[in-house]
């Protein structure tokens, strides 16, 4: 049987959000931190507070937000199996490309994220928000079962579309409506790993 | 030692026999959950898997505390399925033999180290039995080796099936209605008797309060 493992990035493959850490060395720390409590629980839409928070850090430069990007802590042993599995395994995200190019590359897996508008080193805008239920479908073909790994409300469309959903609480407990979705639910890297490796 | 790798609590059940409203597995017996006992037991298990479904989020929120990287399994049917179909459900997916435990179940801890010693030499499942206690007893029929040949609801054995066992090369199908059936086929195998207790009705909870004092010391 041909399994893919779709991975939700911010929480769940790295142990620390990557928008929070971006703004907190751009001086908007307390704006992104507000947008970002709101968009995991639920109370404002991913594709709004993304957008909010991108316009927040478009005065950035993208290779200075890509270069923080990139120095944010992965969760060491969920990585580990991502290499070892690394062509089954995708990164789903609603992050910009242009902002996590290199963790991706340190991270060595497939990549879904949603598209950015460049002009130089410039933020444009944004050409297109990532739909994870899309990632999922787009994989169908390929796989006879498709795992999925995440945390807050944007992810429920991916754990809905999965073979097997997984509501994992490694940095911030899952949100209730992703528990109410998921097959399982752990809060330890352990123990997601545990699952992972038995599937 | 190398003890089994993986380990599943039943915890989904109404415990409707019982009245109370709150999962038996966080029940106190003697001033300690029986779950923080049971996880006390499966402290060396790499892998443990708590079904959870009646009050899932009471459980989990409990259950974490105590042992952070366990893996819940959901059976939001919990209400309509047997205790099997959460056990099916928590031993999805695992390929090497497991200890599967019913979540409302006080075990003598020194048993259960002897247990956990035997299956990580057994090669074989190994079927717990206890000394006949509850009202609608499974009885098991054993042979002159102690090996269990049958499980019978109409006997003169002295023991009973005790909702512990380690399970090598036997899978639990979603579709049976009792884990002993599925065992059965396999049967005869190695007997293991605990002294443990079941909580299902009130009684049950008085002699485990009382028996916790001795056995869980």
């Amino acid at each position: 049987m041909k399994t893919a493992y779709c991975f939700d990035l911010d929480g769940t493959v790295t142990s620390q959000e990557i928008l929070p850490l971006i703004a907190e060395k751009t001086g908007v720390a307390e704006e992104i931190a507000l947008l970002t409590n709101l968009t995991i629980k639920g109370v404002i839409p991913f594709e709004s507070s993304f957008k909010l928070r991108v316009k927040l850090l478009s005065s950035v430069p993208v290779s200075i937000v890509r270069d923080i990007a990139s120095s944010v802590k992965l969760q060491n042993k969920l990585r580990r199996f991502i290499r070892d599995n690394r062509r089954n395994s995708y990164v789903v995200t609603g992050n910009l490309d242009v902002w996590i190019e290199s963790l991706a590359r340190r991270i060595g897996c497939h990549v879904f994220s949603s598209q950015a508008l460049c002009e130089g080193d410039s933020l444009a805008g944004i050409a297109n928000i990532l739909d994870k239920r899309d990632a999922i479908r787009s994989l169908r073909q390929r796989y006879d079962r498709i795992v999925a790994v995440g945390d807050g409300m944007n992810d429920a469309p991916m754990l809905e579309e999965a073979d097997v959903a997984i509501a994992y609480g490694g940095v911030h407990p899952p949100v209730e409506t992703l528990v109410k979705i998921a097959g399982f639910v752990t809060y330890h890297e352990d123990g997601l790993c545990n699952i992972l490796s038995t599937l | 030692m190398q003890y089994p790798k993986h380990a599943i609590v039943s915890c989904a059940g109404l415990g409707t026999r019982l009245g109370l409203d709150i999962p038996k597995c966080l029940l106190e017996i003697h001033g300690r959950t029986i779950i923080d006992r049971q996880l006390e037991l499966l402290k060396n298990i790499e892998d443990v898997r708590v079904v959870v479904g009646f009050k899932e989020q009471l459980v989990i929120e409990h259950v974490r505390t105590v042992r952070p990287d366990v893996v819940f399994v959901r059976n939001p049917d919990y209400a309509r399925t047997s205790n099997t179909y959460s056990l099916w459900l928590g031993s999805r997916f695992i390929k090497k033999p497991y200890v599967i435990l019913d979540g409302d179940l006080i075990v003598n801890p020194r048993h259960f180290s002897a247990f956990l010693r035997q299956a990580a030499s057994s090669k074989r499942s190994i079927v717990g039995i206890t000394r006949i206690k509850t009202e609608d007893a499974v009885f098991v029929q054993l042979n002159a080796q102690k090996q269990v040949v049958a499980f019978e609801r109409h006997s003169s054995s002295f023991a009973e099936w005790c909702g512990i066992a380690y399970l090598a090369g036997i899978t639990i199908e979603a579709k049976g209605d009792f884990v002993y059936r599925q065992i059965s086929p396999y049967l005869p195998l190695p007997a293991f008797e605990f002294d443990c207790y079941e909580v299902d009705t009130p009684q049950d909870l008085d002699l485990a309060n009382l028996k916790a004092q001795t056995i869980c010391l």
